[in-house]
């Protein structure tokens, strides 16, 4: 079952493009990462789905509703969290999360439980928190009930590494839980490590969605040698060099690499897997050169 | 379908407290001092030579008593800031929200427009009203505090009209934030209540039986006049009153439909 569909949304602010064309499906229970530089409309499309703004044309629905007509009950099974969390600046952590909790329905019970995972003080008044503290308000009161869907915007922006690493295990304990999250980042690194599917979108456009798996299965291992020297083999390409070394994608049987490698009088050999950076980047220089 | 979210008003209330008070403490103080004056400026107003008299006249002449000079002094200065500060919380209501961008946590939880709508206008309500009685509370304590009996069937009369006004001038800013885009600066609902201002007075000011003598209608401020309400016979002026209850009527009906559909992107 899907949790959220989206079909050829499109978002303009006057003449200013938020997002070209989005077309995707979440599935219930998966972490979905929706990837791509600054300015790709990736807050755009976060937001029509939480009923903050409206698409221009195309259709959105998250649990088979419409976001903006039936916001109130779509949002009551929904945690957000926005980029940049902002909160009445009078109030204490404590009486913006017991409000959030009292508008969701539910008893006030994780409150205690989410601030010591995160390690947030209840007592401070939220106009004293620093970027990071506040980041962490905005994820408990994402999270204080429940919900059967966590829509994240670069949770992890602002957090420090320790916390970061807490707040992909939380969201690890959440999807074991059966909560469906989707969450925009332009950090590939933590999108690797938590997400099962991703959609990668450039200048509005969705230009690739796939399965972690299906990614990490093209099989793309970066070979560096020292010193730089040409090789041939059939599946190896090279992608550049420096004075030192040469740098080249293979894809291939390994032992058809190695084989050829021992042939020759290296210095040294580096061959690893290709990271969802590098994956990334190779996709959009695709784009480009179409 | 709640209409009102009573834990949303808490919450707003406590979040405006400081502004609403320094605004409502710093009005009453003065009002209290304008008053307690009085017996000062009695000598003052007698020192003023007769050919001013005309001048004076158009702003309610010479005072002759502690109601007069109230309401040549205080209760225009009341009218005037307290406008300003209606048409603020009015407008500050929707717009501190995409200003101070809570909207963007506060817009994602399950609460219908309609009642956050609801909400803030009484919100905004309430502040107006805690403004009205706590300064005509500290009017009161002037009187009372130069010994001065006082007409007090005009002057809650001249507390109810200017309350009404205020809450006018609240809700045609809330309105106007609401069909305005977000982000619009807030200075511009200062705009309203000035100018309506400056037209009362340019009425005040014309005998002119024209065009220059129909400007009286196009503002609020002429109904709840305290010169009229206070020193001269009072007669309510209907149409001024029935123009701005309908425009603010209007305005507010307009406002929740454009809210229902607005967009809150930063």
């Amino acid at each position: 079952m899907n949790v959220i569909s989206i079909q050829n949304v499109k978002k303009y602010y006057g003449k200013n493009r938020g997002l070209e064309d989005a077309t995707l499906e979440v599935r219930e229970g998966e972490i979905y990462g929706f990837v791509g530089p600054n300015g790709s409309g990736k807050t755009t499309l976060i937001r029509i789905l939480t009923g903050l703004i409206q698409a221009t044309s195309g259709s959105a629905e998250v649990f088979g509703l419409t976001p903006g007509i039936d916001s109130a009950r779509i949002n009551k099974d929904v945690g957000y969290m926005p980029g940049e969390s902002f909160f009445y600046g009078e109030l204490k952590v404590r009486e913006v999360l017991a409000f959030f909790a009292k508008e969701y329905g539910v008893a006030n019970t994780r409150e205690n439980e989410l601030a010591e995972i995160l390690d947030l003080d209840l007592e401070k008044r939220i106009s004293a928190l620093s970027f990071g503290n506040r980041k962490k308000v905005g994820i408990a009161a994402a999270m204080l009930h429940r919900p059967k869907l966590l829509i994240l915007d670069e949770p992890t922006t602002g957090l420090d590494p320790l916390v970061q690493r807490t707040f992909l295990d939380l969201l690890r304990a959440e999807k074991a839980a059966g909560t469906t999250i989707f969450l925009s980042s332009h950090n590939l690194a933590e999108v690797q490590k938590v997400c099962d599917r991703v959609a990668f979108v450039k200048e509005g456009n969705i230009i690739l969605v796939t399965s972690m798996d299906d990614l990490i299965k093209q099989k793309v291992k970066k070979v560096v040698i020292t010193p730089a020297t040409d090789i041939t083999l059939d599946g190896l390409v090279k992608t550049g060099a420096t004075e030192t070394e040469a740098n080249y994608d293979f894809r291939g049987r390994p032992a058809d690499l190695l084989a050829r490698l021992a042939s020759l009088d290296l210095a040294d050999v580096v061959i690893r897997d290709a990271t969802l950076e590098e994956l990334f980047i190779g996709h959009y220089e695709k784009e480009e050169e179409a | 379908m709640k209409l009102l979210n009573a834990d949303l008003l808490r919450m707003e209330l406590r979040r405006d407290f400081k502004g609403l008070l320094t605004w409502t403490l710093a009005l009453a103080l003065s009002m209290y001092v304008v008053i307690l004056i009085y017996p000062m400026v009695i000598d003052m107003y007698a020192a003023i030579p007769p050919e001013f008299y005309p001048m004076m006249e158009a702003f309610g002449g010479i005072p002759d008593t502690v109601v007069e000079y109230y309401a040549t002094e205080g209760g225009m200065m009341l009218q005037l800031f307290g406008a300003i500060f209606a048409a603020l919380a009015g407008f500050g209501a929707i717009n501190r929200d995409e200003r101070e961008r809570t909207a963007e946590s506060l817009y994602v939880l399950p609460i219908r427009r309609t009642a956050f709508f609801v909400t803030k206008i009484t919100r905004v309500s309430l502040e107006v009203l805690f403004f009205i009685l706590v300064n005509a509370v500290a009017s009161y304590l002037g009187f009372l505090s130069v010994a001065e009996t006082i007409d007090y069937r005009s002057f809650l009369l001249f507390t109810g009209l200017n309350g009404v006004v205020l809450l006018m001038f609240a809700w045609l800013c809330f309105a106007m934030a609401c069909l305005m885009k977000p982000n619009a600066k807030q200075m511009s609902a200062i705009a309203i209540p000035f100018v309506l201002y400056v037209i009362s007075v340019i009425s005040l000011l014309t005998s002119d039986d024209g065009i220059l003598g129909y400007l009286k209608y196009t503002t609020p401020f002429t109904f709840s006049d305290p010169v009229e309400i206070l020193k001269a016979d009072f007669r309510f002026e209907w149409i001024s009153f029935t123009v701005y209850m309908s425009l603010t009527v209007i305005a507010t009906i307009a406002a929740w439909r454009a809210f229902q559909k607005r967009e809150f992107a930063f």
